[in-house]
C-alpha cells in the first residue's frame, strides 16, 4: 500500500465510519463508529442507539428510512426497481453480497460500503479500474437519493437530536465533498 | 465530472461489453485488493459471468392465511429471489385466478418499509418509544429467564398468558399454542371474538357447523344474503351469486346497512338491527300457514317441530314482526312465500348478525327457517354459516406434552377453541382459561398467581379488544409483554419486546378455509427478510434457551424447519378427503375436498341425531329450548353504532399498506343525513362520537346507506392513528358461545353512542 496523504486517510476514514454507523448491529458497534467521527457530543451508548433506531431502524415508523428505493421508487416499499439496479451495479463492480434478499442492497450502510471499497481501491491501491463505476454510482445514484434522505432526517433532527444531526451533517459534507471532487489524486 | 455515463451504461446494459469488463476485472487484481466489508469480492467471476438477459420467473404455491372466507390459493412469481407479483391460482375453481384488493397488495406488504425487521426491546418503560435492538438469543434468553423465575416463585407457569387469534390461520401457527403447552400449564385467553354465538347455535340445531360448498350457490334458485357482504369481504363468492342470478335466481340481501352486496342484489330489505331472528320466525310462520313447509323432511329428520310450531302459533304475531323489524308485512309475506316455493333455496348468514346480545338466538331462528322450508341437506341449499370439516390435520405443532412435574390450574376444564382443541389424556391439572372477549378485565383480575408475562401472537390486541384505557393499565402492570408481529401497531407500542414475524411467503404452511372446500400448500417463496422468523421457529428458539437454562423445562423441539413442521400436519384422513396420495401433489396446485352435501343423509350430530328445533342442551345452557324471539339489547344512548369490516382491511391487517391508504386514508363516522341535520353536522365536519365507554374524534360522512338512528364506524387499525372503534364498545357478551368455544362472543353491534359537532 502506498503512503497515504493525511487528507486521503481522512477521506477514506469518514466514509468507513459512516458506513460502520449505518451497518452497526448493536449499540457498542454504533458508539465505536460514532466516536470515531470525533463528534464533540456527549451521549451514552444506549441513548445513541435509541435515537438512531428512532431515526433509521424502527420498530416505530422511522424519521428517514435508509433505503434508496424509498426515495427513488416508492416511499412505502423496498426491494423495488432501485434495489435491483444497485444489485446489478454491485455485480458489475465484482461484489458478492451474503445478505442478498435479506437486507436490500440499497440500504445506506451497504451502499456506503460499496463506495468505500471502490474509493479504497483508487486511493490506497491505486487501482483505477473501477473509477468510472464509482463516479457513476456517486453521481447517478447516491447523489440522487441521499440529499432527500438528509432533508427528511435533518428536518426532524434539528429539533431533538444533536447526535443524529451530527451524523446527517457528516454524511452531507461527505456527499458534497465527493461529488465536487474529480478523480482521486 | 470526469466519468462517462454512456460508457458505464453501455457496460451495464450490453451483455458482451459487460462480459469483457468483468473478465478484465478478474484479471486486473482488483478483487484481491478489496478491503472487505459487508460486500465481498466475487471470486467466481472468472467462471461465472452473470447472465444479464431476461431471467425467468420461479413460481411457488402460497395461500392467504388471513381470517377470511376466501382463503385464496396463490401463485407467487419470484425472480432472482425477489417476489414480483402474485395471482390467484387458476387450479382452484373458487379462487379462479383472482385475489381481492388486499391479496393483490401482498408484494407491498412483504416489502413494506414499515415491516418489523429486528427483535427489539423497549427500554425506559412501555410506551416510552425508546427501543434497543437485541439479538434473537438475547430476546429468548430474557423471556426464558423470566418464565423460569416465575415458575420458581409461583410453583407454576400460570402467570404466563397467551393471547392469540386470527392474524394467521395457517395450521403450523397453532405452534404458538404448542409453545405455551410445552412449557407447562399456562393462562390462555380463550374463546373467539368472532363467531362463537353462531357456532353454538348451529351446534345446538345440527350438532355441527358445516355449510354446503359455496360453489353450489350457482345452482340455487333463491339466495338470501343475511347480514353478510361478500361483495366486499368474500369477493370470490360473488361469481356464484351472479351466475345464479343470471340463471333466474332471486338474490335478496337483508341487512341494516345498504352494503356493496345489497347493491348487486335483486332486492334489498333494510331491517332494524337485531330483529333478524324475529323476521325468520315470522317467515317460518307464514310458510307453515301456507302449507309450503316440507312436512315429510321434518317428520323424518327433526326433533321438536311440534313445539316449535306451537310457539310460532302462539307467540309470533305477524303485525308485530312487521312493526319491530320495520319491514312491511306484504314484503315479508312475499319474501317468505317465494323463498319457500323456490327449490333449492339457501341462506348465507354473516358474522355480524351474531354479534348481538341475542345473536345465537337469531342464528337458531334462521336455521329453523331453512329447515322448515326443506332446504337442509340439499344440494345448493343449506343454512350457511361456516364449517371446520376440512380442518382434520394432525395439529402436530400444537400438540406438545407438558414438562414433567408441571403444576397447573384445578378450577375448570381444558381450554377450548373453535379450530383445534387440546387433546390427550385427562390430566389432574389444566391451563387457566380467561375470556378473550374481556381481555383487559380478566387479566387485571387474575389472581393466584397473577399474570406477569403476556405473549401476543397473530393478534393486535389494541385494535381488536375492548376498553383501551383498561388495556393500557393492564399492559403496564405486567412484568414482560412480548409482541410477535409483522408491523409496529398500537399493541407493539405497549410491549417490552417485539419480535419480527415472517409473512407466509417466507415460511412453509398449509391452509384450508372455513367456507370453501379447497386445500392449499404454502411454500416458502423467498428468504426471510432482515431477521424475521416464523412463529414455530420462535417457539423452537425459546425451547432451546429454556432447556439451556434448565434442562427439560420445555418440550417443544429445539430446532425446526417450517417445511418439516408442515409435512407433519398431514395424515391419511386428509389425503382421503382431498383425493391425493401425498402433500407433494399440492405443489401442482390446490385440491378440493370430495363432494359432500352436509346432512344429506339426515344424520345430525345432535343428541337425538336429528335437526333439533327443541334442544335440551340449549335449555340446559341458555334457558331456552326453542328458536325463539329474544329482544335485542335495550339502547343506553341515542344512536346504535355498528362496526363492520371494510373492504380495505381484514380486522387490523392491510389498512396500513400504501394501496389501502391511497383509497381509504382515514377513519370516518358514517351518519344518516337526517340525523346529521338534527345535529347540524355537515360532510367532512369533525365530530366527537362518545358514550359511557369513551370518545373518538373523527370526520363525518353523510350517507343514507346507514339507516336513521344508527352510525357506522369501520373496525380496523389505521397506521399512525390511535383510532379504535372498540374504545366505544363495552364487553357485553352475546347470548351464546361458551358451549363450543369456551367463552361467549361480544355484542359488538349492540353499542350505543351519541355524537356532536366539534
Amino acid at each position: 500500500m502506498q503512503t497515504l496523504q493525511p487528507h486521503d486517510t481522512l477521506r477514506l476514514d469518514e466514509v468507513k465510519h459512516l458506513r460502520d454507523i449505518f451497518n452497526a448491529q448493536n449499540s457498542k458497534e454504533l458508539k465505536v463508529a460514532f466516536d470515531a467521527l470525533n463528534a464533540s457530543i456527549e451521549i451514552s451508548q444506549e441513548d445513541l442507539e435509541i435515537q438512531f433506531n428512532r431515526y433509521f431502524v424502527g420498530p416505530m415508523e422511522t424519521v428517514a428510512d435508509p433505503f434508496a428505493s424509498v426515495y427513488l421508487d416508492n416511499p412505502d416499499v423496498f426491494m423495488s426497481k432501485t434495489t435491483l439496479y444497485v444489485r446489478d451495479l454491485y455485480e458489475t463492480m465484482g461484489f458478492t453480497y451474503s445478505l442478498k434478499n435479506v437486507i436490500p442492497e440499497d440500504h445506506l450502510g451497504v451502499e456506503l460500503d460499496a463506495y468505500y471499497q471502490l474509493l479504497f481501491l483508487e486511493i490506497a491501491k491505486e487501482i483505477t479500474y473501477l473509477s468510472d463505476l464509482r463516479h457513476y454510482f456517486l453521481h447517478e445514484h447516491l447523489a440522487l437519493w441521499i440529499p432527500r434522505f438528509l432533508e427528511r432526517g435533518l428536518a426532524q433532527s434539528e429539533r431533538d437530536s444533536k447526535a443524529m444531526t451530527f451524523i446527517l451533517l457528516q454524511l452531507k459534507s461527505l456527499l458534497i465533498r465527493e461529488t465536487t471532487t474529480t478523480r482521486s489524486s | 465530472m470526469s466519468y462517462s455515463k454512456e460508457k458505464v451504461e453501455s457496460i451495464l446494459n450490453n451483455g458482451i461489453s459487460r462480459r469483457s469488463f468483468l473478465k478484465g476485472l478478474a484479471a486486473s487484481g482488483v478483487l484481491t485488493s478489496l478491503p472487505g466489508g459487508i460486500l465481498q469480492a466475487n471470486e467466481d467471476l472468472n467462471t461465472k459471468i452473470p447472465y444479464v438477459g431476461q431471467k425467468n420467473y420461479q413460481t411457488f404455491r402460497n395461500a392467504c392465511p388471513r381470517n377470511c372466507y376466501d382463503t385464496c390459493s396463490i401463485k407467487t412469481y419470484v425472480k432472482d429471489g425477489v417476489m414480483q407479483f402474485i395471482e390467484g391460482a387458476t387450479e382452484s375453481t373458487y379462487t379462479r385466478g383472482g385475489c381481492c384488493v388486499k391479496g393483490n397488495s401482498y408484494v407491498k406488504r412483504v416489502y413494506s418499509a414499515r415491516r418489523l425487521k429486528f427483535p427489539m426491546m423497549q427500554v425506559g418503560g412501555k410506551g416510552s418509544g425508546n427501543w434497543k435492538r437485541i439479538s434473537w438469543d438475547y430476546a429468548m434468553e430474557t423471556i426464558a429467564k423470566k418464565l423460569l423465575e416465575m415458575k420458581k416463585e409461583d410453583g407454576t407457569l400460570l402467570g404466563a398468558a397467551l393471547t392469540k387469534y386470527s392474524g394467521n390461520f395457517g395450521i403450523t401457527h397453532y405452534g404458538v399454542e404448542g409453545m405455551f403447552s410445552s412449557i407447562g400449564y399456562t393462562t390462555r385467553l380463550a374463546g373467539t371474538p368472532c363467531w362463537p354465538a353462531g357456532i353454538d347455535a348451529q351446534n345446538l340445531d345440527m350438532g355441527d357447523m358445516w355449510c354446503n360448498d359455496p360453489e353450489e350457490m350457482k345452482d340455487s334458485k333463491f339466495i338470501i344474503l343475511w347480514g353478510v357482504n361478500p361483495a366486499s369481504n368474500s369477493v370470490h363468492s360473488m361469481k356464484y351469486i351472479y351466475e345464479a342470478k343470471k340463471k333466474g335466481a332471486k338474490v335478496v340481501v337483508i341487512d341494516p346497512i345498504f352494503t356493496e352486496a345489497a347493491s348487486k342484489a335483486s332486492q334489498y330489505i333494510q331491517i332494524k338491527t337485531g330483529t333478524d331472528g324475529l323476521l325468520a320466525l315470522g317467515m317460518a310462520k307464514i310458510i307453515i300457514e301456507a302449507n309450503l313447509h316440507d312436512q315429510k323432511w321434518l317428520d323424518a329428520n327433526s326433533k321438536g317441530y311440534k313445539e316449535y310450531k306451537a310457539y310460532l302459533d302462539k307467540e309470533i304475531k305477524l303485525d308485530n314482526v312487521s312493526k319491530i323489524t320495520g319491514i312491511p308485512l306484504a314484503m315479508i309475506k312475499e319474501l317468505a312465500l317465494s323463498f319457500a316455493k323456490a327449490k333449492p333455496a339457501t341462506v348465507w348468514m354473516g358474522y355480524g348478525m351474531q354479534r348481538h346480545t341475542n345473536g345465537g338466538s337469531m342464528i337458531r331462528a334462521i336455521d329453523a327457517l331453512v329447515a322448515v322450508s326443506g332446504n337442509i341437506g340439499k344440494y345448493a341449499g343449506g343454512a350457511r354459516y361456516g364449517h371446520l370439516s376440512t380442518w382434520g390435520f394432525n395439529y402436530a405443532a400444537l400438540s406438545q406434552t407438558k414438562p414433567e412435574g408441571s403444576v397447573g390450574y384445578t378450577g375448570v376444564s381444558a381450554i377450548k377453541g373453535e379450530f383445534a382443541k387440546e387433546s390427550g389424556a385427562k390430566a389432574a391439572y389444566t391451563d387457566r382459561s380467561l375470556n378473550i372477549n374481556k381481555t383487559a378485565r380478566e387479566l387485571l383480575n387474575a389472581k393466584e398467581p397473577k399474570v406477569r408475562l403476556l405473549w401476543v401472537a397473530c393478534k393486535n390486541v389494541f385494535s381488536q379488544d375492548f376498553d383501551r384505557n383498561q388495556l393500557i393499565r393492564m399492559f403496564q402492570q405486567l412484568d414482560l409483554v412480548v409482541v410477535a408481529d409483522q408491523f409496529f401497531n398500537e399493541t407493539a407500542k405497549w410491549a417490552d419486546i417485539v419480535l419480527p414475524v415472517a409473512t407466509q411467503f417466507e415460511e412453509y404452511d398449509v391452509n384450508v378455509s372455513y367456507w370453501h372446500y379447497w386445500l392449499s400448500l404454502n411454500e416458502q417463496a423467498i428468504k426471510p427478510l432482515f431477521e424475521v422468523k416464523s412463529d414455530v421457529e420462535i417457539a423452537a428458539l425459546l425451547s432451546k434457551h429454556m432447556n439451556k437454562l434448565e434442562k427439560g423445562s420445555c418440550t417443544f423441539p429445539q430446532s425446526v424447519d417450517t417445511k418439516v413442521m408442515t409435512i407433519k400436519e398431514f395424515n391419511p384422513g386428509i389425503y382421503e378427503q382431498f383425493g391425493i396420495k401425498s402433500w407433494e401433489e399440492l405443489k401442482n396446485g390446490p385440491v378440493k375436498a370430495k363432494a359432500v352435501i352436509p346432512y344429506a343423509d339426515g344424520k345430525f350430530k345432535t343428541p337425538s341425531g336429528k335437526f333439533e328445533f327443541y334442544s335440551d342442551k340449549a335449555l340446559e345452557l341458555f334457558g331456552n329450548a326453542l328458536p325463539s324471539y329474544v329482544e335485542v339489547r335495550k339502547p343506553y344512548d341515542k344512536f346504535r353504532m355498528t362496526s363492520p369490516h371494510s373492504r380495505w382491511s381484514l380486522h387490523s391487517q392491510f389498512q396500513n399498506l400504501e394501496w389501502m391508504e391511497d383509497m381509504h386514508p382515514e377513519p370516518y363516522v358514517y351518519i344518516n343525513p337526517d340525523d346529521a341535520e338534527a345535529k347540524m353536522v355537515k360532510e367532512g365536519d369533525t365530530v366527537a362520537v362518545f358514550n359511557k365507554q369513551g370518545l373518538l374524534r373523527v370526520k363525518a360522512k353523510l350517507t343514507d346507506n346507514v339507516q336513521a338512528g344508527t352510525v357506522l364506524m369501520y373496525e380496523q387499525w389505521y397506521n399512525n392513528n390511535i383510532y379504535n372503534v372498540n374504545e366505544l364498545v363495552d364487553d357485553t357478551s352475546s347470548d351464546m358461545g361458551a358451549f363450543k368455544t369456551g367463552a361467549p362472543g361480544v355484542a359488538l353491534h349492540d353499542t350505543f353512542v351519541n355524537f356532536r359537532k366539534l
